[in-house]
This record gives C-alpha cells, structure tokens and sequence, in this order.
C-alpha cells in the first residue's frame, strides 16, 4: 500500500519586466515565443506536446529527463484576458503517478518602467513525489528565463 | 471596461460521519447517490447534468434560480484512490461569465465511529462574481445534506 498524502501549499512571484505587458502577454500566448524560454531544458527528450491558448483549451508537454523518468505537464486553460490575465489548471505526472494538481494565475499591470508580474500558484501535492519549495523553486527559474528573453536584444 | 479582481482563498472543513468509508466514497462515486446530496435549494432546478466519475472524467451541472442566471459548475476529475481520496479541479460560470477555478481535494479516513471526510478547497475567483467565504458556506451546507443522505434510512 502506497503512503498517501496531501499537501497544499501556494506561493507568489512578483517580477517587474521592463516591457510593455502585451509584450508579456505574448510570450505566453504565442507558440513560438513560449517555446523560445518556456522548458529549455538541456538534456530533456520532447515526445509529446500540444499548444491550445484559448479558454478551455489544453497545453501538454510530455518529456524524458536525463535520467530516463517521464515527465508530463498538462494545462487547461480557464480564462484569459488579453495582456492583463491568464488562469489554468495544470496537473504533473511523473511516471506514472500523479504528482500534482494546480491553479495558476497570471496577472499583468502596466507600471513605470515596464510591467508587474504577478503569479499565484495553488497546488495540492501528492504522495510526496513532488514538493511543494521545489514547485516554487522550479517556477521562480522558469520565470528568471522569461526575464532573459523578455530582456535579451532582438 | 470591467473591474478586474483575483482573489485567491483556500479552505478546509472536516466532518464525521457515523459510516464506512466505504460508504462515504461511493456517496461521491454513484451518479445516483451523488444527486441526492449534491443539489441547491430545493426551490432552484438543474439542467445538462453529466457524470463520469474516473480519472479524466467530468462533471457538470447547471443550477438554476428561480430568476436570475444559471450557476455552471464543471469538474474534471484527476485522482481517485477508492474509499481514500478525490482530486478534482473545477470551474463556475454564472451565466456566461466565468467566475472561479479551483482544486478540491476529499480525503477519507477511517475513525473510531465511522469516517473523518476532509475537503481542501483551494480557489481563484474571478471579478467579485462569487465571494471565497459564500463558497466555504455553500460547501459547508453541501457536506450537512451529505451528511443527511448517509443518515437517512434506506
């Protein structure tokens, strides 16, 4: 029998990008340029992905990692509001276990100098495959690759 | 322009009831079974109610008032541990406009007397449609009409 747990926990991110927030918007919003700092990972082997940006509509990246363990993210998309706010819910797997079920959201404000960047992240972990500081860990990294690319010249 | 507003709360509410687990878990498991509790005031009716309790599935049903615009729930359920626990995200609208997402977790513990049900509620609510606290007493007045069900005389 498997030792089962629960865990909630959430956690924020504040970033002030110094970009217009269409601009942030669009790093989300668009393919490409998510693919450009979105899971860059060295080492990892894409095998599936989908890209759906719309309300209801769904994201999915499933990826080997260097040791060889399957990794995979799914986004549902809730609701989106041009340059001001994205919501999801996004589940990880990992192997075959469920690993984690989050709500995310982004909101975007116009400041001096740029934009506020504002994620919340509301996740329930189970059965101690991931954690939760690590979830923040990673997420605060994906977002320091955004800030790169958002900031890197044309 | 509307008046954006995310507004991120969780809650917990536990209960004991006098049953298995067993018990409990297939009040949430069975179609039928799952009508009987999970239902507005008697006055408001319900409509396009589907349920596909495995995981990936969903649910969904529309109450409806009396006058006013009808209140959308929809769930997609991600883990199920049988007589342990459930996971499932899900979305309200209020007419057409969306209005919350969330993750509920409902674990299932055996007790002396019977079963320690947990909820965790994790939720972002959208634009002041809906208010954190009228959800953790709505939830609360859904776990008292379970509550009757698993009591009541078959």
């Amino acid at each position: 029998m498997t030792d089962r747990s629960s865990i909630h926990a959430s956690f924020t991110i504040e970033r002030t990008f110094p970009v217009p927030p269409s601009a942030v918007f669009q790093a989300f919003a668009d393919q490409e340029t998510k693919a450009r700092w979105f899971g860059t990972d060295e080492g990892w082997e894409k095998l599936e992905s989908a890209f759906d940006f719309r309300p209801g509509g769904a994201e999915t990246d499933l990826s080997r990692a260097p040791d060889g363990s399957l990794s995979g993210f799914n986004v549902r998309y809730y609701d989106i509001v041009e340059d001001e706010r994205i919501v999801y819910a996004y589940d990880m797997s990992h192997d075959d276990s469920r690993a984690s079920l989050s709500i995310t959201t982004i909101e975007l404000e116009a400041v001096d100098g740029g934009t506020r960047f504002t994620m919340t992240e509301q996740g329930t972990f189970l059965d101690g495959i991931h954690d939760a500081a690590g979830r923040e860990e990673g997420s605060n990294w994906v977002m320091d690759q955004l800030g790169a690319f958002l900031t890197a010249p044309a | 322009m509307t008046d954006r507003a995310t507004i991120h709360a969780s809650f917990t509410i536990e209960r004991i009831y006098p049953v298995s687990p067993a018990t409990v878990f297939q009040a949430w498991a069975d179609a039928d079974q799952k009508a009987a509790w999970f239902h507005g005031p008697p006055e408001f009716g319900q409509r396009d109610k589907t349920f596909d309790f495995r995981v990936g599935g969903s649910e969904t049903v529309s109450t409806v008032p009396p006058d006013g615009p009808e209140h959308r729930f929809s769930a997609r359920y991600y883990d199920i541990v049988p007589n342990e626990r459930i996971v499932y995200a899900y979305n309200m609208e209020h007419g057409d406009v969306r209005a919350s997402l969330s993750v509920a977790t409902v674990e299932l513990a055996a007790v002396d007397g019977g079963t320690r049900l947990t909820v965790t509620e994790q939720g972002t609510f959208l634009d002041r449609v809906y208010d954190a606290d009228d959800r953790e007493h709505g939830t609360i007045g859904l776990l008292d009409q379970l509550g009757a069900h698993l009591a009541a005389p078959n």
